[in-house]
């Protein structure tokens, strides 16, 4: 009896200072997002007057918020889709097939991840430039140098899949290892039996690797959503701006603008407050919906 | 076994005071900031802490010593000239530090402490800017009326400092955001904006510098043969000197203040339509490539284009030719600066007046030392040392500081363009508005032809109408 709570107290005392920082750092900041969000504050005087909900009620009515939302999930589903579809595929060819120069590739596909963003930014500034751009001038050469040059950041209809591309091209090596990681775990004799049954590597892929490594891509797919919200904040910064007019704008850039450059600080954290809701919920949506047995082996 | 368990509990417990102990040390050293045994003695130090950026030193024998905490904007003049101008008022005024804190962020630097109380007695921080701290306080009537600064003598000299400014400097909604005749902010280093081209180019294709905008669409039609646009602009924002300019040449300085104050229905008047169609004809000269570069990241390409004779014409200040002293640029290049061409037929030609403010918080703790200093500002020896890095402010005399391109760009007005001045009046924070956001963005869909001149109008005027509701 007293050695069980000499237990609890060591075992209290040891996750205590995890607890402490927690809710330091995680949960009292996020309280205070949700506290802000029912005040009317340019974020330096001590006038703060409460508004209720009337921040949310603006929100509703505002059609940029509006379109930051659109490009937010349109961001989230094409980066989702491309990169896990590509980073799959990459990650079974490197680990199942015997090609030369497997690290190289490794490494390579790995790079842009460990780039900054800035840099990131920079180097697709260069490829996308309308007049020297690397894609420009491949494009040049299939119709002709003398015709008006594609902007690739100027075009409002094109200029979302273009930050798209980029983020894409910085997330496929780390999800690639991650996949690589686990189908690393699936055991060499079920691909024997398969190979002996007649199953192609098309089959095997879907049968066999994709069936094993599914908890490990459902976790994935909440990295995706929330690292889509992230990311796509810093790559705007960098890249576009929210430019040209706006169209670019997702849901942080369009917090941050409100909060910091417009003195509305309150109705920032109201967008701040939606997008909490709008990840947690999605998150937990696409867990609910991927659940699966998980397959022992 | 259970005396491991004892020893890694008290490991952690010991792990755990430390990092809130981290947490809590602020506030029982104040004198932790400095290097060391650095006295407040005279104006010694100012270099060192010019030098260090953010320096505090603390004043070591009590008595009537006083700390003042200057906070100013790194802009395109360097930052020597602040260490030099504070060096001089620290001499001309024994017994005050000053502490200096010079950041092209300024923002980020003093904004963290502001938030938590501690505010800088004079800061030198322009409004137009991204971060929009100015604007932000103003807002919130956190700013100091600097009335009876004017009426000051500026120290050392037997003038008031009123009267020392040019005048019309002191009359705009950029000194005086509520548009009620007070002074909160005073007007510092001032830059006409206007048109700048390649005058060599026109040299050597033996075109006239066009003076009406009839002259201009002809000579863009005529460039256009040559393969040259007629115009570029490095990004958006450019378009704030731009509108407001045309629109003070199109209807006169009242109709520019109703503008800036949100009078009803002013943006869907005759006189704004021709400023929106101005710029709708303008869009269709502009340079294909420019609204792909017009980011923060690509804005120097778009100027590039003046260099390269790609464009004729570029909306901007003169710290333009600073800005791109080091880049490359087409034989016989020669800076050529002019006013915007008159909107209406016979009319004057105008150019923004841009110009940096400095202002006093009013948590400022020591106001009186505060004043003191700008009103130093105005001093022939304060000015003379600013006009050194070419930052020029609107003081009786200043023109005589002036050589080289300078000299051409702040003639600019001898020309018999009229100066135009000020800002979109101050209100209180509107969610989800911003003005300059919709009137110089959509600058972007006009040329790409994403919006029409219609939709942009309404929506200016809609913007203007919920301002105007939050400006009592």
């Amino acid at each position: 009896m007293k050695r069980g709570r000499a237990r609890s107290v060591f075992i209290g005392i040891c996750v205590m200072p995890a607890v402490i920082l927690f809710i330091i750092f995680m949960l009292i900041p996020t309280v205070n997002v949700f506290k802000m969000s029912l005040y009317k504050w340019g974020g330096y005087s001590n006038n703060k007057t409460f508004v209720g909900l009337n921040n949310f009620k603006i929100l509703l009515e505002d059609k940029n918020f509006f379109r930051s939302f659109q490009n937010t999930i349109l961001l989230i589903i094409i980066v989702t889709i491309v990169t896990m579809a590509l980073s799959l595929i990459f990650a079974a060819i490197l680990s199942r097939e015997q090609i030369r120069g497997q690290n190289f590739y490794r490494i390579v596909f790995y790079i842009p991840n460990i780039l900054s963003v800035v840099v990131i930014s920079a180097i697709f500034s260069a490829i996308y430039d309308p007049n020297n751009g690397l894609l420009n001038s491949i494009i040049g050469i299939f119709r002709g140098s003398d015709k008006t040059p594609v902007l690739w950041l100027g075009d409002q209809k094109l200029v979302i899949y273009s930050l798209a591309i980029a983020m894409i091209w910085q997330a496929i090596g780390y999800y690639m290892v991650m996949y690589m990681a686990s189908m690393a775990g699936v055991p060499q004799s079920l691909y024997e039996s398969a190979n002996l049954e007649g199953a192609g590597r098309v089959q095997q892929f879907f049968s066999i690797t994709l069936p094993l490594i599914w908890t490990n891509v459902r976790t994935t797919l909440t990295f995706f959503v929330i690292s889509s919200i992230n990311l796509s904040f810093l790559f705007v910064k960098a890249l576009t701006g929210g430019g040209p007019d706006g169209s670019t704008e997702v849901f942080l850039s369009y917090m941050y603008k409100q909060a910091y450059t417009n003195s509305s600080y309150g109705y920032g954290m109201a967008v701040g407050v939606v997008v909490f809701l709008f990840s947690f919920g999605l998150s937990a949506l696409i867990n609910f919906v991927t659940k699966r047995e998980p397959l022992e082996f | 076994m259970k005396k491991k368990k004892v020893l890694s509990a008290l490991l952690l417990t010991a792990m755990a005071a430390s990092l809130l102990a981290g947490c809590g040390n602020e506030g029982n050293t104040p004198a932790s900031g400095g290097d060391g045994g650095q006295s407040a003695a005279g104006g010694g130090n100012s270099e060192q802490s010019a030098a260090g950026g953010e320096n505090s030193v603390q004043s070591t024998d009590g008595g009537d010593e006083q700390v003042l905490k200057v906070a100013a904007f790194e802009g395109g003049y360097g930052a020597d000239m602040w260490s030099e101008v504070v060096a001089a008022f620290e001499a001309s005024h024994p017994g005050v530090t000053v502490e200096l804190t010079v950041d092209k962020k300024l923002e980020d630097v003093i904004s963290p402490s502001m938030k938590a109380g501690d505010y800088p007695d004079v800061v030198h921080l322009a409004t137009g800017r991204e971060a929009a701290l100015t604007e932000t306080l103003t807002k919130e009537n956190a700013l100091l009326p600097l009335t009876d600064v004017l009426e000051m003598n500026v120290p050392g000299e037997s003038v008031k400092v009123k009267d020392k400014i040019i005048p019309g400097f002191l009359d705009t909604l950029a000194t005086n955001p509520y548009g009620d005749g007070v002074t909160y902010y005073a007007p510092m280093f001032y830059s006409p904006c206007g048109l700048f081209y390649n005058a060599g180019l026109f040299k050597e294709k033996g075109w006239d510098v066009p003076n009406t905008w009839e002259e201009m669409w002809a000579l863009g039609d005529k460039a256009a043969e040559d393969g040259i646009a007629l115009f570029t602009y490095p990004t958006t924002g450019y378009f704030d000197a731009f509108t407001y300019a045309t629109l003070s040449s199109a209807g006169g300085a009242d109709f520019f203040n109703s503008c800036m104050t949100y009078e009803d229905g002013i943006w869907e008047s005759e006189n704004a339509s021709k400023v929106f169609n101005l710029i709708e004809q303008l869009g269709s000269y502009t340079e294909a490539t420019t609204v792909a570069n017009a980011n923060n990241d690509n804005f120097t390409k778009n100027q590039q284009l003046i260099l390269d004779n790609k464009a004729i014409f570029c909306p901007n200040g003169t710290w333009l030719p600073g800005e791109m002293k080091d880049a490359p640029r087409a034989d016989g290049f020669e800076w050529g600066f002019m006013a915007i061409p008159a909107v209406n037929e016979g009319g004057a030609g105008c150019s923004f007046c841009w110009f940096e403010q400095m202002w006093i918080p009013a948590a400022a703790q020591n106001q009186d030392m505060a004043k003191e200093f700008v009103a130093y500002m105005y001093s022939d020896e304060a000015v003379q040392i600013f006009a050194k890095s070419t930052a020029i402010q609107p003081v009786a005399g200043v023109s005589d500081y002036l050589e080289g391109d300078n000299k051409m760009f702040y003639s600019i007005y001898d020309n018999g363009a009229t100066a135009v001045m000020g800002g979109f009046a101050a209100t209180a924070p509107v969610e989800g508005v911003n003005m300059l956001d919709i009137l110089c963005g959509t600058v972007n869909s006009i040329v790409s032809g994403d919006k029409t001149v219609a939709e942009w109008q309404a929506a200016v005027e809609e913007a203007s109408d919920k301002l105007r509701a939050a400006m009592e």
